[in-house]
């Protein structure tokens, strides 16, 4: 489960150019619970991602998983329970390594490393299977550098890694939007069967209203740091593209006309 | 014409084991320079003031009597303390990789003048570890081929080990990509600090073994050391390659090798010692050019590549 409680951020605090991304904001994800976070760009949706990740300290307000306060931990050790696919697959891997360490360095994430060889023969094979799973052929790749990789399958290497371990909270940050739209799909596909089969906890920001309603148990929109709208249950089943880009502000039109 | 040739080669033959011996040593430093260029992506040159720290600290230790081996161990720690004030500058106050070592060389100079009290410092006919090679009469070129070539084959095989456990490659990570490293559990300042720290013992080391090598210890022995050292890298990384860990790790002992053969070969033939620095900036420039030149005449590309 996870909690932002009355959760503020202010870039550029005293000048001219203040600005409040995150305006107390409160949310509450159920464990088990697929919430898709959309919103017009400066909505505030990335600095919620990083401030739950670490990556970004809040200026008050706390986050909470699974009832433990995490706000003052540090990334690093937030990672024993939060794993993180990036928009940029560039950032999701370590572009020198094999995929067989990359799926090293995230099996170790929730355990502590030790001076035993890393990539034995179980581990290799295990890897096999997992990567096997997405169809790509990765698994017959397991010593090839990432770098090598185009982009999607450095992006779906990238998810496997995540979902791998059961992580207490999986966040994806607009992952397939970097992607062409066929391997968009793919990832995608990947993505709601993994997250299904492991019962994640799961938060999506997207720019995909498509995809908005199409997966996930809510969607929520942010404007202007706070949570503007959610949408969960029945009502979910019902929502439509276009009654979401009604949600919208006339400000961010802009995004209809992009959509 | 072939009197030059042949006296240029006799000259350098004569000088093939004692060069030897030295490169061995100095492959040390390579391998401190290679560590975090390539493995942590942390441009360092903490190196030219941690291998004469280390030189500077054997050579008392030892006129004072201590046993040359214990000496090395505390030339290690002392070298291993300054990488960690290197990366600790840079994590701690953002201050670039690069002028975080140039502060830390600059006041390494003063406390190495310190440690010593002096400029230099003979320690000339006190023990060395070279005393201690199998087979061979102390003093000659072979006793000191024999231990730094035990001494690096060990460090070879423990960091081929090392970087391929858990702990290892975690460290690797830290240098491929920061933000995803993190992101996976690993601290990246546990592991600069570790990594930049290991690599200044190295430095150190090699300078510790090189003061028991010639016999006496120099505040100004670290000079252009760091060029030399990168000088021999390029060429073993261009021999050897770096795409495995066993590869980059190989690179500065055949590059050390080689490095130091060529430059012998030189003076045999004739170069001005005076000219070295200038050969070797030359060529270090020429082998970081390369790549570009191959590109074709594009110039400098966008700065955001450009990577701390």
């Amino acid at each position: 489960m996870l909690e932002i409680r009355s959760a503020r951020k202010t870039f550029y605090k005293g000048q001219p150019d203040e600005k409040i991304a995150l305006d107390d904001l409160s949310l509450t994800l159920q464990t088990g619970e697929f919430g898709v976070v959309i919103g017009s760009n400066g909505a505030g949706k990335s600095t919620m991602l990083n401030a739950v990740s670490g990556a970004m300290p809040l200026d008050r307000g706390q986050i909470l998983i699974n009832g433990d306060d995490v706000t003052n931990t540090p990334v690093h050790k937030r990672a024993m329970r939060i794993a993180r696919v990036f928009q940029d697959p560039m950032l999701g891997t370590a572009a020198s390594m094999t995929v067989a360490e990359n799926m090293l360095l995230a099996e170790l994430r929730s355990k502590s490393r030790t001076f035993a060889c890393g990539l034995n023969a179980k581990r290799l094979s295990d890897y096999k299977e997992r990567l096997s799973i997405l169809g790509l052929g990765l698994e017959n790749r397991l010593d090839t550098r990432v770098e090598l990789l185009s982009g999607g399958q450095r992006q779906s290497l990238s998810l496997i890694m995540a979902v791998g371990g059961s992580p207490d909270l999986l966040l994806l940050d607009e992952h397939t939007a970097a992607l062409d739209p066929r391997t968009a799909d793919l990832v995608m596909g990947a993505t709601v069967r993994a997250v299904d089969a492991l019962k994640l906890t799961t938060l999506m920001v997207t720019h995909n209203m498509q995809h908005a309603v199409d997966y996930g148990h809510r969607v929520i929109m942010l404007d202007a740091g706070k949570v503007k709208l959610e949408i969960g249950g029945e009502e979910k089943a019902d929502v439509t593209v276009a009654k979401l880009i009604d949600h919208f502000s006339v400000k961010s039109d802009a995004m209809l006309l992009g959509a | 014409m072939m009197e030059f040739l042949s006296s240029t080669f006799t000259s350098y033959v004569a000088l093939v084991p004692v060069t030897l011996a030295q490169s061995l040593i100095l492959a040390f430093v390579v391998m401190g320079i290679m560590i975090p260029f390539r493995t942590l992506h942390f441009p360092d040159l903490t190196s030219e003031g941690a291998y004469p720290l280390g030189g500077c600290v054997a050579g008392v230790l030892i006129a004072a009597g201590v046993n040359p081996a214990l000496a090395i161990v505390a030339a290690l720690l002392c070298g291993f303390a300054a990488g960690c004030c290197t990366a600790l500058i840079h994590l701690r106050f953002r201050i670039h990789t690069l002028l975080a070592g140039i502060l830390m060389m600059t006041m390494l100079y003063s406390i190495n003048l310190r440690i010593m009290g002096k400029s230099n410092l003979s320690i000339f006919g006190t023990g060395s570890v070279f005393d201690w090679a199998p087979f061979v009469t102390p003093g000659f070129p072979a006793a000191k081929i024999i231990i730094a070539g035990i001494i690096g084959a060990a460090v070879f095989v423990a960091l081929n080990w090392f970087f391929k456990t858990e702990k290892g490659t975690a460290m690797r990570a830290v240098g491929a990509n920061p933000a995803m490293a993190e992101a996976q559990g690993i601290s990246v300042w546990v592991s600069t600090i570790g990594g930049v720290g290991l690599a200044s013992a190295f430095s150190a080391t090699s300078g510790a073994l090189m003061v028991q090598s010639q016999g006496f210890a120099d505040v100004n022995m670290g000079l252009g050391i760091l060029i030399n050292g990168l000088a021999a890298l390029m060429i073993g990384e261009a021999i050897v390659g770096k795409h495995s860990v066993f590869r980059q790790l190989l690179a500065p002992f055949v590059g050390a090798i080689i490095y130091y053969q060529l430059v012998s070969l030189c003076l045999a033939a004739g170069m001005p010692p005076p000219d070295l620095k200038l050969a070797t900036g030359l060529f270090v420039l020429a082998m970081l050019a390369l790549p570009s030149l191959k590109r074709g005449r594009g110039g400098a590309p966008a700065r955001e590549k450009f990577r701390e």
